[in-house]
């Protein structure tokens, strides 16, 4: 049912330079803004950037041990695990679209590898997918968009569910539990991975609240999302890695590196 | 002569929709983005509207597909809501013309009222009340576009 999607690509091609014009403003300002940046709050910041990445690396380091061992047991248990995806980074035009869409253009496109589908991440979590390619530019779809779903589960016990967008300034929603399962208020939901789109255990949201009141089928559960949909600028396109076989042989085989 | 007069009052309507379509775009404070007014529409409206040998329905259907293009909705409802206006303001620009600026600013709330209906027939999102600003804010900047527009057009000749 894609006949139009050239068409699409050959036009948001057409279009992209009045997109790269009206994000010009806002780009021109952060750059002034970086440029002018004074020594002392550079000094600040480099000092707090060592910090965490101190502490982050100490955390790779344990992180790294259990991976591996982590990925010893699944080999043993049979079965295959993404893991070690790769990733690409791009960045978000500073233009507005329709603002009920809840779409956001990177300035990444079919000449860097973006497919349609790609799961879209930030800092902290999943912000969405690539709904369309051009040559210069993608669109993404955010979480929040009323058509867009998710399959996720719950972290602390595995409870799998699906979590949909609702719309402007609203929070996402688990659908479709029924009221006596086991889902308490800050539980943290993670991409479940069914479905073969988004790679397993990337975080999508925190439950806000559960609302069970009775006469209705399935709790009304609100989940706020864990990335932040409206001030990232930086998003990490994830590239999946096809399945643990092809990564843990190799690094079986040649010990430890 | 007149041949290259109707070119230079091509480009100039071709520009002001491009600018038209940069103010879409260009980000806004959140507390305003939602009163962003249909500024291409009003620009195609005053040029039918003014100089209706012009602008033609499928002149606006391409400048309404690429719309939809880079706003990332439907591929064809801007096409077909910029034709449907158009063609409504080629029918009664003679009227429209005559009206006095209130009036005038009410034929364009009616306008953009019924582009924003066809969204909503079309698509489902859930927007509330807050979805039809536009069309309020559409309406409330219509004499300064029209200020503006006229004085382009004076000044480049565009007849």
């Amino acid at each position: 049912m894609n006949f139009f999607s050239p068409v699409r690509s050959v036009l948001s091609t057409i279009v992209y330079p009045i997109q790269t014009a009206a994000s010009f403003p806002s780009d021109a300002s952060k750059w002034m803004g970086e440029f002018f940046h004074d020594r002392k709050q550079l000094k600040e910041k480099n000092t707090q950037l060592e910090a965490i990445n101190l502490s982050n690396s100490i955390r790779l380091q344990t992180l790294d041990d259990l991976e591996r061992e982590n990925m010893r047991l699944r080999e043993l248990l049979g079965s295959s695990f993404r893991l070690h995806e790769r990733v690409k980074v791009a960045e978000i035009l500073a233009i507005d679209l329709d603002p009920f869409s809840q779409q956001v253009v990177i300035d990444k496109g079919e000449r860097y590898g973006i497919f349609v589908g790609q799961p879209v991440l930030d800092a902290t979590g999943v912000m969405g997918q690539v709904k369309q390619v051009s040559q210069f530019s993608s669109q993404v779809v955010l979480l929040t968009n009323p058509s867009h779903g998710i399959p996720v589960q719950v972290n602390r016990n595995g409870l799998r569910a699906v979590v949909t967008g609702r719309g402007l300034g609203k929070p996402l929603q688990l659908e479709h539990l029924p009221q006596n399962s086991d889902i308490r208020v800050g539980d943290l939901l993670v991409t479940s991975g069914l479905g073969g789109r988004f790679p397993v255990g990337y975080p999508v949201g925190r439950v806000m609240s559960v609302d069970s009141s009775s006469g209705q089928t399935f709790s009304d559960i609100k989940v706020e999302p864990a990335a932040k949909l409206a001030t990232s600028r930086e998003v990490l396109l994830v590239i999946a890695a096809d399945s643990v076989e092809e990564i843990i042989r190799p690094e079986l085989a040649g010990g430890d590196e | 002569m007149a041949v290259n007069k109707t070119a230079q009052g091509g480009g100039v309507i071709v520009l002001s929709i491009i600018v038209a379509a940069l103010l879409t775009l260009i980000p806004l404070p959140d507390q305003v983005r939602l009163f962003r007014p249909e500024f291409v529409g009003l620009v195609l409206i005053y040029w039918t509207m003014a100089t209706p040998h012009h602008i033609g329905i499928s002149f606006s259907w391409c400048v309404g597909l690429l719309m939809d293009v880079m706003l990332g909705g439907t591929l064809g409802l801007l096409a077909f809501s910029y034709a449907l206006i158009v063609y409504l303001v080629l029918q009664f620009h003679l009227q429209i013309r005559q009206y006095p600026m209130w009036q005038q600013a009410l034929s364009v709330f009616t306008l953009v009222l019924l582009l924003q209906l066809l969204f909503v027939i079309t698509e489902s999102h859930g927007a509330g009340w807050r979805f039809w600003l536009p069309a309020l804010s559409s309406m409330l900047i219509w004499p300064v576009m029209y200020t503006v527009l006229r004085s382009v057009r004076h000044t480049f000749h565009v007849r």
